[in-house]
């Protein structure tokens, strides 16, 4: 069960060239490609012929035409031609609301009718020059809100990161989780202790010392339907922690889309943005290089948890105090939820 | 089968003419003309039977059409020169079929 009538990552901008991108998004397959003036367009990945993936033709002059028998597919989900046929009886496919911001393409799955540009998320730091991006995307075998747990608990970057950026003080530090409408925010501030390797190599890229003690933070913010922000950093200690000054300090922002791709499998778009030295594009490269490597290492632990739960639906799980963040993001979401299938439900019987 | 240009019109009984030998075959309510002379064997192309591909064009040379296929253009339909027998009907009591 997804929240469908909401803004999700479909690819990022670069992936969409002129060639069309077949993608299972909330379970269903859509079909997205470029139209006219290289505007993002999405449709049912589904060609009304014989039901072959569209997504297997090309585009051309704007118009997706199927690799099986030459439909040519519209924007809008109708038929516009197709050789040797009168289209005008073709049945329409259904339809996909998208748009291009912050260097991605974002869909909504669920009715065209409903899609509202002005609930697209505003990010300071996209298209930002005092903000620098980098990120990628990989495809993991879980549900996604195993992965909104595992972001929403960093206790586990003690054991699954445990040479990057773990550090036992994670543990032993309580976080603390407020919940503000569809906002859940999970906290945890440490105070003079070593900086891991990750954080080390970053103090030095901000030309401040690795060998000093620092305070270090994570903020987690889960915002609908499954964006994570996680604000993280390192400051020298005793120069105000999360609010010192920038030269006592390296920081940034872990941004994480995560979009339903199966019941069991996502499209984890994850990147970190940050202030510091937002023009040196080596530093850039490096900080992604080293944030893929860290992140690689939780898609062994998240497929077999998958995997374990498939095996054992009906075993009960834990939820403890460092969990209160992924369970609060699931009430959110269950919430949510319910009240698009009550909304679903009153147009069916209205 | 309702369409935009036809839309709710309830299905009535006529009969087809087949031009060339003179038969006459009822064409009750519910059933279409191509099933009925498909059954009296008659080897009329088809595909979709809904209106759309246009494999069972057949020539009318008398009889009102009801048009109810997304084939055939308004300008086609108005000349009541031809129909697609697995969806469009009868106003008049007969059509006289180029067959």
């Amino acid at each position: 069960m997804f929240i469908q009538n909401t803004w999700y990552v479909a690819c990022q901008s670069h992936e969409l060239t002129d060639k069309p991108l077949g993608r299972t998004i909330c379970n269903q397959r859509i079909a997205f490609f470029r139209g006219l003036d290289n505007q993002p367009a999405a449709v049912q990945d589904f060609c009304p012929h014989r039901g072959a993936p569209l997504s297997l033709g090309k585009v051309c002059e704007g118009k997706l035409v199927c690799g099986y028998h030459g439909l040519e597919m519209g924007c809008d989900g109708k038929t516009v031609a197709m050789p040797g046929q009168r289209v005008r009886g073709f049945a329409p496919v259904k339809k996909f609301a998208v748009l291009e911001r912050y260097g991605f393409v974002w869909v909504w799955p669920g009715d065209a009718d409903l899609a509202d540009e002005s609930t697209m998320p505003v990010f300071e730091w996209f298209d930002n020059p005092h903000w620098a991006y980098g990120g990628g995307l990989y495809h993991i075998a879980c549900d996604y809100r195993l992965m909104v747990d595992n972001l929403m608990d960093l206790t586990h970057e003690t054991y699954v990161h445990a040479t990057s950026i773990g550090q036992l003080e994670i543990d032993e530090t309580p976080c603390k989780t407020t919940v503000d409408g569809d906002k859940v925010v999970t906290s945890r501030f440490m105070e003079n202790i070593k900086a891991p390797p990750f954080w080390q190599m970053a103090l030095r890229a901000n030309d401040l010392p690795d060998d000093q003690l620092v305070d270090r933070w994570q903020i987690c913010r889960f915002t609908p339907p499954s964006h994570v922000l996680i604000e993280v950093g390192v400051a020298l200690a005793g120069k105000g922690g999360y609010q010192a000054a920038p030269e006592h300090k390296a920081y940034s922002v872990v941004v994480d889309f995560i979009t339903p791709e199966t019941d069991t499998s996502i499209h984890y778009f994850w990147g970190m943005v940050r202030q510091f030295k937002p023009n040196d594009q080596a530093l850039t490269e490096q900080i992604r290089q080293g944030q893929g490597g860290i992140f690689a290492e939780d898609m062994q632990m998240l497929e077999q948890q998958q995997q374990n739960l498939l095996a054992n639906p009906d075993r009960s799980l834990l939820m403890l105090n460092i969990d209160t963040g992924g369970v609060q993001s699931r009430r959110v979401i269950d919430r949510l939820l319910a009240q698009e299938q009550a909304a679903s439900a009153q147009k069916v019987t209205a | 089968m309702s369409t935009p240009e036809n839309p709710s019109v309830p299905d009535t009984d006529f009969e087809v003419e087949i031009a060339s030998t003179g038969q006459v075959f009822p064409i009750p309510a519910g059933q279409s003309v191509l099933h009925t002379l498909m059954f009296e064997g008659f080897d009329i192309p088809f595909a979709c039977e809904e209106g759309v591909c246009g494999s069972c064009l057949t020539g009318v040379k008398s009889g009102e059409v009801d048009h109810r296929d997304h084939y055939l253009t308004p300008e086609e339909q108005a000349a009541n020169t031809q129909f697609m027998p697995c969806c469009s009907r009868a106003r008049s009591a007969k059509l006289v079929l180029d067959l």
